[in-house]
């Protein structure tokens, strides 16, 4: 990736933190969502392009069941969020990817659906993976009830008066995705059909609009169901409590080994991330308007925090510390920052490095990153990646120079002694049932032999070992030709000479090894707050709280 | 994805599917992980192209007969040795010399020149980025003597790779596929499905 073309800055790169220090588990477990997240993207896009939204079809019961069109009209092209409510019995509802029944079934299709794409849609869309869609669709997802707060809201709404703000506030959504699938799931369109459109060329933005228009179907089905229970006494929903609601997502073990196996993608992520906030460092001044939107940056983030709870043991440590190292922050900034230095910006983030907890040290990175959209925001246009140019080995290249590629970029790796219990205790495999990704303990579990190839650590190291006797001279192709197995190793080695931050540095099957760390990374950058981790592999997020609805970006929308 | 094994019908799956089938089909075809990693690149090649990719494949994940080479195994050592010795100028017997495709294609982009596959009476130009361009009768299955050199005649450009983004595969090859893919999936534990929250309550 070359950011630099886009908004020249070379000053910045003496300001980067490095591989070493950001991809690390400990670090990127802490990862906050910031202004260059997808979901934010998304919505900035369409308020900049003055995309108009309205909701063609809106044929649902008074029992909740039925179809909805709502439509995303952009300056070019269109796109549509295929809704169909079901009526769920309680005891056929659960997240679990084995569900086969849900709530809600969506589709984003692909332009505006006509009658007969509508039917070809209501045929598989509800039956999800055990259905089939085509190149018109760009993703398919399904979403349950909170089933308790959903409730509550009709109930509340249908007798005109508004829902318990507090209950509201505890669970932040009205219903939750349990998977979203594009680039090619099932049958939709794959990335690479869509990649070249503008407003689908960063990451994952056709998933974001679809939860995102998700999110006004969720608020429109209990304020229906509410007209339906209540008649004309029915209340909607106040604007504030409305704003407040995001949609859920509860997501696991699937999702962690994407950034393992999209090195060019992570590391373009996490670049950019890293450029962000090399150049607020690099600033030789503050702003007066900067400084008051990174203090309200503070203060919204301790507001969020406050609100964000969680069960898990780990997690509440964190908040914990979330909570003190903001509280730290604002402190500084108002009594000890000294706001004169000759990089002012770059001497806070340092009293942070030195004084903060991690989850500290990357909240204040995100409010730092909040102030700065004319200086950062166009390097949403480097998150995106071409991963087919940094597939093919390069056979030419020389023993001396993949030795010295894993001393700078696997130092982390080497050293580990994998016949450890301890050092190789999990194994990643995929489930006969749903053809998903889990996390198996080797010494207690069978399966070990048919394990994925996320032990990246321990490859290297393996790799390094059969280097040892080789001359320096010697080229990658014989290597190979004598050794295929280190073939995964070697590619992964030449993608991370190019792009250091493609690789995450921890041993991915030692037993202290957290996924939720790999997914808390991964789900910031979508844009996701209020991560709540249910176990060490799966978690409970919300995605577009506080961010506003479809009608508030085009001044009202067709209520047809 | 639907299918019925006793038809025979073409079904339609997209790059991502191919990929991610020949990938596990591959390795559950006990191949290492580099050779499923380089099938799943050349069967999305191959399906881009409009070719048998699955068929292919399937030969390719057979024993070669004796006396042919494997095309999966030849190809990856000719790319991997590309940047090194320039295009190749060989003659060998490949088995499922269709497989072969890909690699020359990747040949041709390393070396930026174009490259000529000759397959019994099928002549096949690859050229660097472009799509393959094919005469003769297009038999490319079974073990059979291929060239591969530098291509030096005066060919008018070739085309730009199609709009599209699928490929075709029997139902027959498709079920026989994801048998080889089961034999590398693992039965989930009952701790793993406990820890990935399947006794949980979903009611918040």
């Amino acid at each position: 990736m070359s950011c630099e073309g886009l908004n020249p800055m070379p000053e910045a790169r003496a300001f980067r933190r490095s591989p070493d220090e950001v991809m690390r588990l400990a670090r990127m477990g802490c990862s906050h969502p910031t202004r260059l997240s997808f979901l934010r993207q998304l919505l900035r896009r369409l308020r900049a392009e003055g995309w108009r939204f309205d909701r063609p079809v809106w044929e649902v019961d008074a029992n909740g069941v039925g179809r909805a069109v709502y439509r995303a009209i952009g300056p070019v092209r269109t796109y549509s969020l295929v809704a169909f409510a079901h009526d769920l019995p309680p005891e056929a509802r659960s997240d679990r990817v084995i569900a086969t029944a849900w709530d809600a079934t969506f589709a984003l299709f692909d332009g505006t659906p006509d009658a007969a794409d509508l039917d070809r849609l209501a045929a598989n869309v509800p039956l999800q993976e055990a259905g089939r869609i085509s190149p018109r669709e760009l993703s398919l997802s399904r979403a349950n009830r909170s089933v308790r707060l959903f409730d509550h809201v009709v109930e509340r709404l249908a007798q005109g008066a508004q829902p318990d703000a507090a209950m509201l506030l505890e669970t932040g959504y009205l219903m939750r995705t349990t998977a979203v699938y594009g680039s090619g799931k099932f049958g939709a369109a794959d990335r690479a059909a869509i990649a070249q459109r503008p407003e689908l060329s960063a990451p994952f933005q056709a998933e974001m609009l679809s939860v995102w228009l998700t999110r006004a179907f969720t608020v429109d089905l209990v304020e229906h169901l509410a007209r339906a229970r209540g008649g004309d006494k029915a209340a909607r929903l106040a604007p504030d409590l409305k704003r407040a609601l995001g949609v859920g997502n509860s997501t696991g073990l699937g999702m962690a080994p994407f950034l393992i196996r999209h090195p060019v993608l992570l590391n373009n992520w996490m670049l950019a991330r890293e450029e962000a906030l090399a150049r607020v460092r690099a600033q030789a001044s503050i702003g007066q308007p900067e400084l008051a939107d990174f203090m309200a940056a503070i203060e919204a983030a301790r507001a969020n925090a406050d609100l964000w709870t969680s069960a898990h043991d780990i997690q509440r440590a964190k908040l914990a510390d979330l909570r003190e190292g903001l509280a730290r922050i604002a402190d500084h900034v108002a009594n000890g920052w000294d706001r004169s230095a000759a990089h002012p910006w770059d001497d806070l983030w340092h009293w942070g490095q030195e004084t903060l907890p991690l989850e500290g040290q990357e909240a204040l990175l995100a409010a730092m990153l909040e102030p700065h959209g004319a200086l950062i925001d166009g390097l949403g246009d480097c998150m995106d990646a071409d991963e087919g140019t940094a597939f093919a080995i390069n056979g030419a290249m020389r023993m001396a120079e993949l030795r010295a590629i894993l001393q700078a970029h696997y130092d982390w790796a080497l050293g580990i002694d994998y016949m450890q219990p301890a050092q190789c205790a999990r194994f990643w495999y995929v489930s006969e049932d749903k053809l998903e990704p889990r996390l198996g303990e080797r010494h207690q579990e069978p399966g070990a032999e048919r394990e994925l190839p996320l032990d990246t650590g321990r490859q290297a190291a393996a790799l390094w070992q059969a280097l040892h006797d080789q001359p320096d001279e010697l080229p990658v192709a014989h290597l190979l030709l004598a050794a295929p197995e280190h073939r995964p190793a070697v590619r992964r080695a030449q993608i991370t000479a190019q792009h250091p931050f493609a690789e995450i540095r921890d041993n991915l099957i030692g037993a202290d090894m957290l996924p939720i760390d790999i997914l808390r990374c991964k789900l910031a950058f979508f844009g996701a707050t209020r991560f709540d981790p249910r176990s060490d592999r799966w978690v409970r997020i919300s995605l577009f709280q506080d961010a506003p609805y479809p009608e508030d970006l085009n001044g009202g929308a067709d209520e047809a | 994805m639907k299918h019925d094994p006793r038809t025979d019908a073409a079904l339609d799956l997209t790059l991502s599917e191919i990929s991610a089938l020949t990938t596990r089909a591959t390795r559950g075809a006990g191949r290492s992980w580099g050779e499923a990693e380089e099938a799943a690149e050349a069967a999305c090649w191959l399906a881009r192209a409009g070719l048998d990719w699955a068929g292919a494949l399937l030969e390719v994940l057979q024993p070669p007969e004796a006396g042919a080479d494997c095309a999966l195994r030849t190809g990856i050592a000719l790319a991997d040795a590309a940047a090194l010795s320039g295009p190749p100028n060989a003659q060998r017997t490949i088995n499922s010399p269709c497989f072969l495709l890909p690699f020359g294609a990747r040949v041709a982009d390393q070396t930026g020149q174009r490259i000529r596959v000759t397959v019994a009476d099928t002549q096949i130009v690859l050229a660097p980025g472009a799509c393959p361009v094919m005469a003769g009768p297009g038999r490319m299955s079974g073990p059979a003597q291929v060239t591969l050199a530098p291509d030096q005649q005066d060919q008018p450009p070739c085309p730009d790779w199609p709009q599209t983004h699928r490929g075709t595969v029997l139902a027959t090859e498709y079920a026989r596929l994801t048998q080889l893919m089961m034999a590398f999936t693992v039965p989930t534990s009952a701790s793993s499905q406990a820890g990935a929250g399947a006794q949980g309550d979903d009611n918040d």
